[in-house]
Order: structure tokens, then C-alpha cells, then sequence
């Protein structure tokens, strides 16, 4: 690729993800149920759950520092697959044929696609954390760096399921075919360290949940929460991370290529 | 006196017509039942899974297993996916046309409403037989008999009818299906925030009160311990009565706001 050809193609990827803020801008109502689901669910789990805490093991005494980092990543996979609505609109509507007209590397639309998705991750978590902090008292002993591992993972999961999502919006073509994805985020969050530690589980789920890598990227995003952030909670993370995003992102781009005329 | 009864009759048939109808109409898209009975599953076989230490602690109800103890939220749950039903596919009739025709007919206006709300009710009670039959399957017992299932089934298919209801308000207001479909995030979360999920006595502060306030709490305690303590006369009465209650509520108001829509023309 030639330097030409780059500064084509990030001229278009941004393009692509400045399009998808503006659309938001525009129709605010689109990122409203991104950003109050994850809310909602952090009040009901830390409500409902909260005695959890009482139990050896538990890993802290304030519920909110187990629980905001869970919805957090929640309301980030689903801002990630929210992402995917305006692709699939544009595939429905033709306006995509017109797009992978313009010049430069295709895998440009793809990149600001997940460029979009991974900023509007930013929106659920931080209202995620500021009612947290506003209700339940939660606390960051990790401190600032705890943060930044937060919103690490939160922008990496909703580039995970925005990718997921555009392997199946490319393949079906059709903004339902969102359905499958809200699913499969569903289950890879609901069976993982969400809501208990892995020493509470038992069973299939005991199995299930350690070999999930959304379990890697969860520790990775509430170690902050819950003490110092540490090397060896991070790099299983990153690791969970960059291996689903470069498996994800393969199938995808794949995917656009196969679209192209 | 023979002609009010000879009405009566009327809007009875009137309204098993109505109600073969939609039973046709879910029949049709029986896809659309099925994440109603998986979500549960799915939830009741985590939970399981993950709560077993919760049961030790103190103001746990004594229960056999985790399973006993979520089988009304379940069912709860897995109805409710359905609940509003009832009220989208009255939003579909309205967007189509096909209620107009119906109003021109000489249909009583109440069988249009109770027609498509009992359609809702029989599915709900086929899907809360499902559920209690896979956790008899995976071990659960219901203390309260046969007479306790009956009961818990019934209190399934009385609580669809409150929804349905409130689903059908919203349907005549609005006249958008879309409008009432936004109606079932409330409904999920007013099961999440009650005990369908967690004893309310281990709850605190204000979330516990909002929990112990909560209809859906006053529905699922009484049917938890059908299943958890034995049949109890009281419990039947309460777990029926609750949903019963609302239900009358939701369909009055609903009937209501078709008159008055009826009426403004």
C-alpha cells in the first residue's frame, strides 16, 4: 500500500466514524437504551444481589465494585453491536453499494465501523460509573490506572461484537440479523465471572466460565475495582482481547470482500 | 332477563372466536414463543449454578436446591415474554385496518379486547406447564401437589392477562406496535427489581422497599412457598388474587380508553 493509498483509506475510515456520531447527534434516541439498559442493570444486580457480599470470597464489600464493571462491559458490547445497526441500514437501503465505490482499501469502512462502535462504548460506561458512584458509593482503589483498564476492555468487547456483528450483517444483510448477535453477547457475558467469582460456581458452569475469555476480559476490567491493578490480571485480558478482535476481524473482512462487486 | 343473557352468550362466543383467532396467530410464529422458554432456562440453569452458596446464608428461604427457589421467577419471566402479545398484534389490527372492519361488525366491543387477551392466557399457561415440566425433570419438586401446580399455571396465565392488558392501553393510545413492544423493558425489570430472583430479605435499603412493594413480589412469594413449604389455602388465594386484581384493573382501563377513543372519533 502506498502512503497515498493509507491516507486515502484513515481519510475514510474517519469519515465512516464521524458519520456514526453525528447520526447520533442527530437521533439521540438511538444511543438512549445503550446507555440506560447497562444503568438498569447495575441498579437491579447490585439491588438484587447485594447480600452476595456477605460471603467469603466474595472479593469486596460494596456490591457496586463487583457489579459496574459487569454492566459497564454489557453496555459496551451492546453500543458495539449498536454500531452495526447503521451499517446494516446502509446495506438495506443501497447506500453501501455506493460506499465500497469509493477509493482506497475496503477494509477502510471496516476499520471505521469499529472505530464508531468503540467510541459510543465510552457513553455506557461512564453513565454506568457515574451512577455507581452516585448510588452505591463505589470506589477505585486501583485508582486511575483502574479506569484505563475499564475503558480498555469496554472499547475493545464493543469492537468484539461490532466485528461479530459485521461477520453476520455482511453475511445476512439484514439489520434483524442484529438478533443473533444480542444473543451470542447474552450468553458469552451471562456464562462468564459476571455476577460471582469462579470459586462460587459449580458444575458445567464452574467449566464453562473459566474457559470463557469474556472471564479474562472481565477480571481485566474490575481488577481496578476491587484492588490494585496487577500485570498478571491484565495480560490474560489483553491476550482474551487481541485474539477475539484479530478471529473476529478476520471473518469480517472476509465478509466485506465477499460483498465487494 | 333472557335477552342479557342471550347477550352474554353472545360475547362469550364472540370472544372464543376471537380468541381461536390469535391462538392461530401464535400457532403461526411459534419461533416468537421461543425465547421466551430458553431466556429462563438459561437464567434458572446459571443461577443454579452460581447461587448454591447463597443458600446458606441467613434469611435464605430453606430450600431443596436453587432451582426450587427460582421456579416461580421463571415462569414469571417466561410469560412475560409474551405478555404484551396481546397488544401488538391489537396495534397490528389498528395499523392494518383490520380493527376498523371489526368495529363496523356487529362484534360487542369488549370480546375484541378479551378475545385477543385470552389467546395470550392459554399460551402463557402452555408455557408455564413447559417450565414446571423441565424443572420436575432436573429434579424439583412442588410441595403444594397437583392442586399447588394447577394453581402456580393458573397465576402464569392470570398475571399475561394484567400485562396483556396494560399492553392493550397501550396499543389503543398509540395505535404503533413498535410503542407497546417498549412497554416489555419495564416489564423485565419490574420481575428483576421483586423477589423473582433473590429472597427481598436479603435486600437493603431502598431497593429492598421498591422490591417489597412490587406486585410482582406479592405474586411470586406466595407461589414460592406453593412450591417450597406446601399447599396452603391463603397462599393459592394470594398468588391467584394478586394477578387477578391487576388484571382487572388493566383490562377496565383498557376498555375504558377504547371507549373514550371510540368516542373522540
Amino acid at each position: 500500500m502506498t502512503m497515498n493509498e493509507l491516507s486515502a483509506s484513515t481519510r475514510v475510515a474517519w469519515a465512516v466514524c464521524i458519520r456514526g456520531m453525528q447520526r447520533i447527534r442527530a437521533r439521540p434516541v438511538l444511543i438512549i437504551p445503550t446507555v440506560i439498559m447497562p444503568v438498569v442493570l447495575v441498579v437491579s444486580f447490585s439491588g438484587s444481589f447485594s447480600s452476595l457480599t456477605r460471603i467469603d470470597g466474595y472479593g469486596t464489600d460494596n456490591i457496586y465494585n463487583w457489579m459496574a464493571p459487569y454492566a459497564a462491559l454489557q453496555g459496551a458490547v451492546f453500543a458495539g453491536i449498536g454500531g452495526v445497526g447503521s451499517v446494516a441500514d446502509d446495506i438495506e437501503n443501497g447506500f453501501f453499494d455506493r460506499l465500497l465505490l469509493t477509493p482506497g482499501s475496503h477494509s477502510a469502512l471496516l476499520v471505521g465501523t469499529v472505530g464508531y462502535s468503540a467510541l459510543r462504548a465510552f457513553l455506557p460506561t461512564t453513565a454506568v460509573l457515574l451512577i455507581s458512584l452516585l448510588i452505591g458509593g463505589l470506589t477505585i482503589p486501583g485508582g486511575l490506572l483502574g479506569l484505563i483498564t475499564l475503558y480498555l476492555a469496554a472499547a475493545s468487547m464493543a469492537m468484539v461484537f461490532c466485528l461479530t456483528g459485521l461477520v453476520i450483517v455482511y453475511k445476512l444483510k439484514s439489520h434483524r440479523s442484529l438478533m443473533l448477535v444480542q444473543v451470542l453477547a447474552f450468553g458469552a457475558l451471562f456464562i462468564s465471572v459476571g455476577q460471582v467469582p469462579l470459586s462460587f460456581m459449580q458444575g458445567w458452569l464452574h467449566t464453562a466460565a473459566r474457559l470463557n475469555p469474556v472471564s479474562n476480559v472481565l477480571e481485566l476490567a474490575r481488577q481496578g475495582f476491587l484492588g490494585q491493578v496487577a500485570w498478571q490480571t491484565t495480560w490474560p485480558g489483553l491476550v482474551a482481547l487481541a485474539a477475539m478482535i484479530t478471529v473476529t476481524g478476520f471473518f469480517a473482512r472476509r465478509g466485506l470482500y465477499r460483498l465487494t462487486p | 332477563m333472557s335477552s342479557g343473557l342471550g347477550g352474554l352468550r353472545l360475547a362469550g362466543t364472540q370472544t372464543l372466536a376471537l380468541a381461536r383467532r390469535s391462538l392461530n396467530n401464535e400457532r403461526r410464529q411459534l419461533v416468537s414463543i421461543m425465547p421466551g422458554l430458553v431466556f429462563p432456562l438459561m437464567m434458572a440453569a446459571v443461577y443454579s449454578q452460581q447461587f448454591g452458596r447463597a443458600l446458606a446464608l441467613p434469611g435464605f428461604p430453606e430450600v431443596d436446591s436453587f432451582l426450587s427457589f427460582i421456579l416461580p421467577g421463571s415462569i414469571i419471566q417466561a410469560v412475560s415474554f409474551g405478555g404484551t402479545t396481546a397488544g401488538t398484534e391489537l396495534a397490528l389490527d389498528i395499523e392494518n385496518g383490520f380493527f376498523d372492519r371489526l368495529m363496523a361488525s356487529p362484534v360487542a366491543r369488549v370480546p375484541i379486547l378479551l378475545g385477543r387477551l385470552g389467546g395470550t392466557a392459554v399460551v402463557a399457561a402452555g408455557k408455564a406447564s413447559f417450565i414446571v415440566a423441565v424443572f420436575l425433570i432436573f429434579g424439583v419438586t412442588i410441595k403444594g401437589g397437583i392442586a399447588g401446580t394447577v394453581i402456580i399455571i393458573a397465576t402464569a396465565a392470570l398475571l399475561v392477562l394484567a400485562i396483556g392488558g396494560l399492553a392493550q392501553i397501550m396499543a389503543i393510545r398509540t395505535q404503533s406496535q413498535e410503542a407497546v413492544s417498549a412497554t416489555f423493558p419495564l416489564i423485565f425489570v419490574s420481575i428483576f427489581m421483586s423477589s423473582a430472583f433473590f429472597p427481598t430479605a436479603l435486600m437493603s435499603g431502598w431497593y429492598q422497599k421498591l422490591a417489597e412493594n412490587n406486585p410482582i413480589t406479592w405474586t411470586i412469594d406466595p407461589v414460592r412457598r406453593l412450591v417450597i413449604e406446601g399447599w396452603s389455602a391463603s397462599d393459592a388465594l394470594q398468588s391467584l388474587g394478586v394477578p387477578a386484581a391487576l388484571a382487572v384493573i388493566t383490562i377496565m382501563g383498557a376498555v375504558r380508553t377504547l371507549n373514550t377513543k371510540l368516542k373522540a372519533g
